[in-house]
């Protein structure tokens, strides 16, 4: 199950990795924060989808060991 | 009568923090009037100073510091104030954690963090404490997390630094003081913190999208169109996002050197060591008979005098210039033994200066003082001889930290010192008990002496002049 967990951190990884080369680039100052607010907007559906999948896997996990018991 | 402005609180237009007399209070600003309403109303100040995240406070009615105010509150007081720069790993990570919780819960309110300052949080009984009550706003719908770069730079860079480079590397704060830049944290970190996810993500690429977008007008358009105008930004993203730095924050581990342990074991055990068990009840009558507020221990290691202070005192600074020793200190009082205990790391040879705008954002040591009573044991020799600090100047700087004085003489014929004395010349000819009690007699006058049984060493009883 956690080989599952990292193998799928490591697909969230590969998204961020190839959105990041299709953003747009242009010229002009900014202040230093804006890299970090689009960042959060590219990197924001993946994080949305890990985390709907750590819920759901819970769920199974826990549904299996309530039966277990 | 004193009524000014605490230094450090001037950036936030929607408040301040100003003292008056003898207490402290908060100044809401009108501007940010609708956030602290909400923050009361909507139960999320009672979630969260139930929760023991966010200092308490009442409103009380005194007038304003300057304009109009909303509203000025009276927070309860911190005992001592620590930096981000003096703390060991743990608490770092016990600070990152909390700061994370409490967002999660001001979202379930519809509120934010706008700021994720090292700095705004304080440690009370063990426990991390954010202080800034106006660092809670109304959530901006569709937007992404405007403290984002903060808590990266100010927790989880120095953590990953700490963690997989060296611990030591904590004191870039000291330097960085709105957090270790996220290009120079990847530019230190080994090629494998990439391997972790939660690295990847929030520093490496992180740093690149900042550096992509750091004179990029496109970026502004896109904030715009995309999250500023709503919707891009989904609530489930908000959620993802803190999940994600939650279990990034859990990976930055970190473990104190082996000798730290055996020193905090080796001290729970000695208690049959005749001059350990002496000196430990020449320092409960002395602290016990002065019946202290505030204890500083300096050189306080993994704290074993500290706690038979907070036996006494209802603050106890244990100061240590090695990490590791502070870390262990520090998860006895997480753990609850000595919640009073608040272990800090502090090299006195370098104690923390006055640093930010004006020298005075952050207070240096000796500001932070004095306290009623520090301890003094098993140090002298460390700064007198390991740093070659004259005992006139020893004597000097310890009057600018305390009303009392306990300090341990340790002779040049005590092990410790003949240790230190190996691998150099003696040039140390004023260290002696007379030269000590000629240094001290400018600042203190001596109360008690007592030889240490079964020791060379003599402890003091001293009252600052």
């Amino acid at each position: 199950m956690r080989r599952l967990a990292s193998h799928f951190a490591w697909l969230v990884w590969l998204t961020v990795c190839l959105s990041l080369l299709v953003l747009p680039a242009a010229n002009a100052y900014i202040d230093p924060g804006s890299g970090s607010l689009i960042f959060q907007v590219v990197v924001g559906a993946a994080m949305a989808l890990s985390l709907g999948v750590k819920v759901f896997w819970r769920r199974i996990t826990g549904f299996f060991s309530r039966r277990s018991r | 009568m004193t009524d000014e402005r605490v230094a450090g609180s001037f950036r936030d237009p929607a408040g301040f923090v100003f003292r008056r007399d003898a207490a402290l209070y908060r100044q809401v600003n009108p501007r940010f009037a609708q956030h602290y309403d909400q923050l009361m109303t909507s139960g999320l100040y009672e979630t969260l100073t139930g929760a023991g995240l966010l200092v308490r406070h009442e409103e009380v009615d005194v007038a304003p510091h300057a304009g109009d105010a909303h509203r000025v509150l009276r927070p309860e007081i911190i005992d001592f104030i620590s930096y981000p720069y003096e703390w060991c790993p743990g608490q770092l990570r016990d600070a990152a954690l909390a700061t994370l919780r409490a967002q999660q819960l001001a979202f379930d309110h519809g509120m934010s963090l706008r700021d994720a300052s090292a700095f705004n949080v304080q440690f009370v009984a063990g426990k991390p404490v954010l202080i800034d009550t106006l660092s809670l706003e109304i959530l901006p719908q569709g937007e992404p997390w405007v403290a984002y770069r903060q808590f990266c730079q100010h927790f989880l860079a120095p953590l990953a630094l700490a963690s997989s480079v060296d611990v030591r590397l904590l004191r870039l704060l000291a330097v960085h003081l709105d957090g270790v830049p996220l290009d120079l944290a990847a530019a230190l970190l080994p090629g494998r913190s990439r391997m972790q996810p939660g690295l990847a993500v929030h520093l490496h690429a992180h740093a690149r999208s900042q550096r992509r977008h750091a004179d990029d007008a496109g970026a502004e358009e896109q904030t715009k169109s995309g999250a500023k105008s709503g919707g891009r930004f989904s609530e489930q993203a908000f959620r993802g996002l803190i999940d994600s730095l939650t279990a990034a924050v859990r990976k930055q581990g970190w473990e104190p050197g082996q000798s730290a342990w055996r020193d905090y074991y080796a001290a729970k055990e000695s208690y049959s060591d005749e001059a350990m068990a002496h000196k430990e009840e020449l320092v409960a009558k002395f602290v016990g008979e002065l019946q202290p507020r505030s204890v500083w221990d300096l050189g306080a290691n993994t704290g074993r005098f500290s706690s038979l202070a907070a036996r006494t005192a209802a603050s106890v600074v244990a100061l240590e210039m090695d990490p590791s020793a502070v870390e262990v200190s520090w998860r006895q009082a997480a753990a609850g033994e000595t919640p009073t205990v608040l272990p800090l790391v502090m090299d006195f040879a370098n104690p923390s200066p006055g640093l930010g705008w004006a020298h005075a954002e952050r207070q240096s040591l000796s500001d932070r003082g004095p306290a009623d009573v520090a301890l003094a044991l098993a140090l002298i020799h460390h700064l007198a001889i390991a740093n070659n600090v004259p005992l006139a100047d020893v004597a000097a700087w310890f009057a600018t930290l305390c009303q009392w004085l306990v300090l341990e003489w340790v002779p040049k014929d005590d092990p410790m010192v003949r240790r230190l004395l190996a691998s150099r010349h003696d040039v140390f000819d004023g260290y002696s008990e007379q030269g000590l009690e000629d240094a001290l007699a400018d600042w203190f006058e001596v109360v008690r002496r007592e030889r240490v049984n079964g020791s060379q060493r003599t402890l003091y009883l001293l009252r600052r002049r």
